[in-house]
C-alpha cells in the first residue's frame, strides 16, 4: 500500500502539514527520528512543561495521532523515486524487541505518492581553540538535553555565538538551576529594534527573555564571544574576547566555567531534497536551502518542503509553511502526480507566480480547501496570538497576481508567510557571521574534528593551490569523516572563501551496512485502513 | 606532510598543440606524462571538462592486480603492475601503493574450475598466482565466513600477492604534477564540444573555451568516450553504466587484503585511513548519472554481509557512482579510429584504475609513433569486425 503523503519531520512544519492533509482525508504517515513529536522548538520531556505554544502544538500532535500514522524513532536516510513514480523513504528504527537487543536496527520503507520535507535545521558551530574539549556543546545541543531529557548541561555555563536563539538557551539553562555566567553575543545584538513592524511583533518575546536574564542576573554582552576554551581533560575556563565589527579580537579576559554552549545560526537540513534532485538557492546568510514556489512545492514533482529546509525563519513561519504545503497537497490530491519535470514556466513564475491557484478544481480534495474558506482550515486553538489575523497594514498589502482560478492557499496565509519570511530574513541580516572568527584559530586548532584536521592542514592545502572547499577537502580531508561535513562544512567553506555548497550526500544519515543490506527487503509500512483505526469523519466515502 | 610543495599550474589554453588529450582522469594524465617522459612530446594539452581526476579516478575502489586470463590482457595489465611497483619513486610522491594481496573467491564448482584455470594461465604468463582452498582462505583472511551453510559458500580463491591498492588522488596528483613540470598544459573547466575534421583528418577541437588546433587528438574520457566519438561521427561498441561504491566509517585494522567475489558482485578492502571501501556490480541500465540506484547496493551489501558478518554494524558514510564504459568483450579499445589523427583509449569498464600507468604508457607510444604499441595491438577497434575478441568477462570480477 502507498500513502497519499509521507511527511519527514515532526516539528511545527511537519505536524502542521501532516495534520492539514490528514484532516482533509488523505492517508498520511509522519516519520521523525525523535521519541516524541516536537522537533527542536517544541522538544519536550515525557511530562511536558508549560512553554508558550507547546500546549497548542501538543493538541495538534494528538489530533494528528488520531488521523495519521506517526512513526517516531524512525530515522530517514534516503528518499528516492521508484520507476512507477512512487516516492519511497527508507528509515531505520531501533526496537528493543529486535534480535540483538537494544542495538538491533530494523529498516522500514514508507511509500507515498507525495512527500513533504520538514526536516528542520541543525546548529551551525564555528571552530575555536579548545572546541573539541568535553564540555563544549552547541547551543542547540544544550537546549535539547534540557528540553528533551531535563538534563542541565553543566553548573557554570557560558553561552556564546550569535543570534536571538542564544536568549532562550540561556534563559532555559538559568531557569533550570545552572549558573549562566554570561551570554556573549558576537554581533551587535537585538538589531531588530530597527525593524519597527517586526520588533512590534516580537517585542513580547524579547521582553520575556530580557526579564528572564535579569531575574537570574545573567549578563548579556554584545560584541563579545568565547574565542578559546581551556582545560586539561574538560573545559575549565574560556577566553572571552571583546570584538570589533568584523569580529577581530580587541581584548580578552578569562572566565572560569565548566560548560560552553555556542551557536552561530543554523544549517538547514536538505539532504533528502538534494537526493531527489530538488533545486536549491542561497538564503540571505548564504546557506543552501530548497527552492520552493508559493505553494511550497520544490522543483521535483510530488515533493514539497516547509520550515527550515526552505530558509530559517522561526517556528511560526515553519508551521505556516507546513499548513500551506498541506493545503496545496490536499488541493492536488486526486490528480495524478506528475512524473515529468515541472514546466519551466513554473520556476519562472517565482514565489509570487500563479502557483497559489490550482489549474483545475481539485476533484478528490477537500471542498473546504478548494473553496478557500480559511476558517475551515484553522488548526486547533488557532489563532492563539491575539490580533495576529488583524495585523495592521495587512489588508493594504497587494493581492496575489495570477490567473483567475480556484485559490488553493488562502491569501491571508500567503500574506502572513510573507511577513514571517521577511522577519526571518531580517534576523539573518541582523546577525551575520563576520570573518574575524578565522583569526581566533591557531595552527593546531582542529577545523574538522572527525578527521582531526587542524587549521594548518587547511592552509597547507590552499598553499598547494586549492581555491575551493572541494579541493581543500581532497587535499586535507576535512568533512570526510563521521559527520560528512555537517559540523565543519560551513567553517571550511568560509576558510576557502566561498559560500557553502548544497550537500551531495546520497545517505542523509549514517546507516549501518546491515540496515543498508536489509532495506532491499524492508517491510513496507502500509496505512492500516481496513478498518481505519480512527474513523475519519471527514473522509468522503 | 604527504604532499609536495607544489602541484600544477592552471594555464589558459594555447591556440594549438601537437597533441590534445581529452579527459583529465588517470589515463589522460598518465598519457600526458609518458608522452613527455618517454617520447619528448611536451606541446601537449589535457582538456578536462570538470576538475582533474574528478571522474572515475575519484570514484573507483583503487584495486590493482594483473591476474587476467588471456595472454593479451595479462601482458598489458602485468606491464601496468610492474610500472606501479616503481611509480612512487619515479613520480617522487607517496602513492600509498600497498601490495597486500588480492583474493578472488570461488563459490561454486564452476568458479573453482575457472579459478584454477586462471591460476595456471597466469603462471604461464609470468603473473604470480596461487590457488587457496577454503581453509587456506580462512587463514589468509580470517574474517571471511567460509561456512558451507552460507548462501555463497567459499570453496576456494585465487590469490595474487602482488596485487593491492593505492591512493587514487595521490596517483592523479603525482602524474599531473610531473606532466605539468614537463610543460604539459592541464586545462580544467574546458569541455570539448566538437571536432574539426578536414579531409578525413582531425585538425582541431571545439571547446567551451574556444577552438584549439591539434596535430593529434586522444580521447581518454571513460564513460563519456562514446558521446565524444559520436561528435566525430564514430559509433563505438560501448555501453555506459553507473558503477557504485561506498565507504564506511573509520575502523581499526580488520582487513589486510583485498577480497573480490564475482558471484556476489562485491569487492572490499580497508583503506590506509581505516575505512572499508566496498564496490558493487554495475547498475544494469545505461546511464550517465554519477549516482546509482539504492536497490543495487542494497542487494549486494546483503550478499557481502554473508561473507563478512563482522561488518554489519559498520556505518556507511558515503556512496557514489562512476560511469564505466563497457565493451562487448569486457576488454579495452586502444588505438587509431576511422578519423585520421583521432585516437581512442576506452572500454576499460570496471578495471581502469589498475591499468592507469600501463594504459598511459602504451597510449602515449601509440600517439607518438602513430601505430599501436605491441601491447595495444590486440585491443584495436577493428577486433569487433574481425572477431578476434579477448573475452575477459570472467576476470573482470564484476558482472557486466
Amino acid at each position: 500500500m502507498t500513502y497519499d503523503l509521507v511527511v519527514i519531520g515532526g516539528g511545527p512544519a511537519g505536524v502542521a502539514g501532516a495534520l492539514t492533509a490528514a484532516r482533509a482525508g488523505l492517508r498520511v504517515a509522519l516519520v521523525d527520528s525523535g521519541a516524541r513529536l516536537g522537533g527542536q522548538y517544541f522538544r519536550h520531556s515525557a511530562v511536558p512543561g508549560a512553554e508558550p505554544g507547546l500546549g497548542r502544538f501538543l493538541r495538534q500532535g494528538r489530533a494528528l495521532g488520531e488521523r495519521a500514522d506517526v512513526l517516531l524513532r524512525h530515522q530517514a536516510w534516503s528518499a528516492a523515486r521508484e520507476p512507477d513514480g512512487t516516492l519511497v523513504v527508507h528509515c531505520v528504527t531501533r526496537s528493543s524487541s529486535a534480535p540483538g537487543g537494544g542495538a538491533g536496527e530494523r529498516t522500514v520503507a514508507v511509500r507515498a505518492r507525495r512527500l513533504l520535507i520538514a526536516t528542520g535545521a541543525y546548529d551551525r558551530p564555528l571552530p575555536f581553540p579548545g572546541w573539541d574539549l568535553p564540555g563544549v556543546l552547541t547551543a542547540g545541543g544544550a537546549q535539547a538535553l534540557l528540553k528533551g531529557s531535563g538534563v542541565v548541561a553543566g553548573r557554570r555555563i557560558v553561552v556564546s555565538g550569535t543570534g536571538p536563539f542564544l536568549l532562550p538557551v540561556a534563559c532555559g539553562l538559568a531557569g533550570a538551576g545552572a549558573r549562566v555566567l554570561g551570554v556573549f553575543e558576537a554581533g551587535v545584538g537585538l538589531g531588530l529594534v530597527r525593524q519597527p513592524l517586526l520588533a512590534l511583533d516580537k517585542a513580547g518575546e524579547a521582553v520575556r527573555y530580557a526579564v528572564g536574564l535579569a531575574r537570574h542576573r545573567v549578563p548579556y554582552r554584545t560584541r563579545q564571544a568565547v574565542v578559546a576554551a581551556h582545560g586539561e581533560r574538560e573545559v575549565e575556563a574560556v577566553t572571552v574576547a571583546r570584538l570589533d565589527k568584523a569580529w577581530n579580537v580587541l581584548a580578552t579576559r578569562v572566565v572560569e566555567c565548566d560548560t560552553v554552549a555556542a551557536g552561530y545560526g543554523f544549517v538547514p537540513q536538505i539532504e533528502l531534497g538534494t537526493q531527489l534532485g530538488c533545486e536549491t538557492r542561497h538564503d540571505v546568510d548564504g546557506s543552501p536551502v530548497l527552492s520552493v514556489d508559493a505553494a511550497q512545492r520544490t522543483t521535483v514533482p510530488g515533493v514539497w518542503a516547509a520550515g527550515e529546509p526552505t530558509g530559517v525563519g522561526g517556528w511560526r513561519l515553519s508551521e505556516l509553511e507546513g499548513r500551506i504545503a498541506g493545503l496545496a497537497i490536499v488541493a492536488g490530491h486526486g490528480t495524478a502526480p506528475r512524473t515529468a519535470p515541472a514546466p519551466s514556466t513554473d520556476a519562472a513564475a517565482g514565489p509570487r507566480g500563479d502557483l497559489t491557484t490550482a489549474r483545475a478544481p481539485a476533484p478528490g480534495g477537500d471542498p473546504a480547501a478548494a473553496a478557500g474558506r480559511p476558517g475551515e482550515q484553522e488548526m486547533p486553538g488557532e489563532p492563539e496570538v491575539p490580533g495576529e489575523l488583524e495585523m495592521p497594514g495587512e489588508l493594504e498589502m497587494p493581492g496575489e497576481p495570477g490567473e483567475p482560478g480556484v485559490p488553493v492557499v488562502p491569501g491571508v496565509l500567503v500574506r502572513r508567510r510573507a511577513r514571517w519570511r521577511a522577519f526571518g530574513e531580517a534576523l539573518q541580516r541582523a546577525y551575520p557571521v563576520e570573518p574575524g572568527w578565522q583569526g581566533w584559530l591557531r595552527d593546531d586548532t582542529l577545523v574538522c574534528r572527525c578527521e582531526e584536521v587542524p587549521l594548518a592542514r587547511v592552509r597547507e592545502a590552499q598553499d598547494l593551490g586549492a581555491t575551493d572547499a572541494r579541493s581543500v577537502k581532497l587535499l586535507a580531508r576535512p568533512g570526510m569523516g563521521w559527520c560528512q561535513g555537517r559540523i565543519c562544512g560551513y567553517a571550511v567553506s568560509c576558510l576557502a572563501g566561498e559560500p557553502p555548497r548544497p550537500p551531495r550526500r546520497p545517505i542523509a544519515q549514517p546507516v549501518t551496512l546491515g540496515a543498508l543490506s536489509e532495506s532491499g527487503e524492508a517491510s513496507d509500512r502500509a496505512p492500516a485502513d481496513d478498518p481505519p483505526p480512527h474513523p475519519n469523519p471527514r473522509r468522503s466515502s | 606532510m604527504t604532499h609536495p610543495d607544489f602541484l600544477w599550474r592552471n594555464p589558459d589554453p594555447k591556440p594549438a598543440y601537437d597533441v590534445v588529450i581529452v579527459g583529465g582522469g588517470g589515463h589522460g594524465l598518465a598519457t600526458a606524462y609518458y608522452l613527455a617522459k618517454n617520447h619528448g612530446l611536451t606541446n601537449v594539452a589535457v582538456l578536462e571538462r570538470g576538475w582533474l581526476a574528478g571522474g572515475n579516478m575519484a570514484r573507483n575502489t583503487t584495486i590493482i592486480r594483473s591476474n587476467y586470463l588471456w595472454d593479451e590482457s595479462a601482458a598489458i595489465y602485468e606491464h601496468s603492475l610492474k610500472l606501479w611497483e616503481g611509480l612512487s619513486d619515479e613520480l617522487d610522491y607517496d602513492l600509498q601503493f600497498s601490495q597486500r594481496g588480492v583474493l578472488n573467491l570461488a563459490h561454486n564448482l564452476g568458479d573453482v574450475r575457472e579459478g584454477r584455470r586462471r591460476v595456471n594461465a597466469n603462471r604461464l604468463n609470468g603473473v604470480d598466482a596461487e590457488w587457496l582452498d577454503a581453509d587456506e582462505v580462512k587463514k589468509f583472511c580470517p574474517i571471511i565466513n567460509v561456512s558451507d551453510r552460507a548462501r555463497y559458500p567459499v570453496m576456494g580463491a585465487t590469490l595474487q600477492r602482488r596485487g593491492g591498492i593505492a591512493k587514487h588522488d595521490h596517483v592523479a596528483w603525482a602524474l599531473a604534477r610531473q606532466a605539468d613540470a614537463y610543460g604539459v598544459d592541464l586545462i580544467q573547466g574546458c569541455e570539448v564540444t566538437g571536432f574539426e575534421i578536414t579531409g578525413g583528418r582531425v585538425t582541431a577541437v571545439e571547446t567551451s573555451r574556444g577552438r584549439i588546433a591539434a596535430g593529434k587528438v586522444a580521447l581518454a574520457a571513460a564513460g563519456h568516450t562514446s558521446v565524444l566519438a559520436e561528435r566525430a561521427g564514430i559509433r563505438l561498441p560501448l555501453q555506459s553504466h553507473p558503477l557504485q561504491a561506498l565507504v564506511s566509517e573509520l575502523l581499526e585494522p580488520v582487513l589486510d587484503c583485498v577480497v573480490m567475489s564475482n558471484a556476489v558482485h562485491v569487492y572490499v578492502s580497508q583503506a590506509h585511513k581505516g575505512e572499508l571501501v566496498m564496490g558493487a556490480g554495475i547498475d544494469a541500465y545505461n546511464s550517465y548519472g554519477q549516482r546509482g540506484g539504492v536497490h543495487v547496493i542494497e542487494a549486494q551489501m546483503a550478499a557481502a554481509l554473508e561473507l563478512f558478518p563482522i561488518f554489519s554494524r559498520a556505518r556507511v558514510l558515503r556512496t557514489w557512482a562512476g560511469i564505466v564504459d563497457v565493451s562487448p568483450d569486457a576488454s579495452p579499445i586502444i588505438g587509431p579510429t576511422p578519423v585520421d589523427g583521432l585516437y581512442i583509449n576506452a572500454g576499460w569498464g570496471t578495471g581502469g584504475f589498475k591499468a592507469t600507468p600501463g594504459s598511459g604508457w602504451v597510449y602515449a607510444h601509440t600517439l607518438a609513433h602513430e601505430r599501436p604499441h605491441p601491447l595495444a595491438e590486440p585491443f584495436a577497434l577493428d577486433r569487433f569486425t574481425t572477431g578476434a575478441l579477448i573475452d575477459e568477462h570472467g576476470a573482470a570480477a564484476v558482472a557486466h
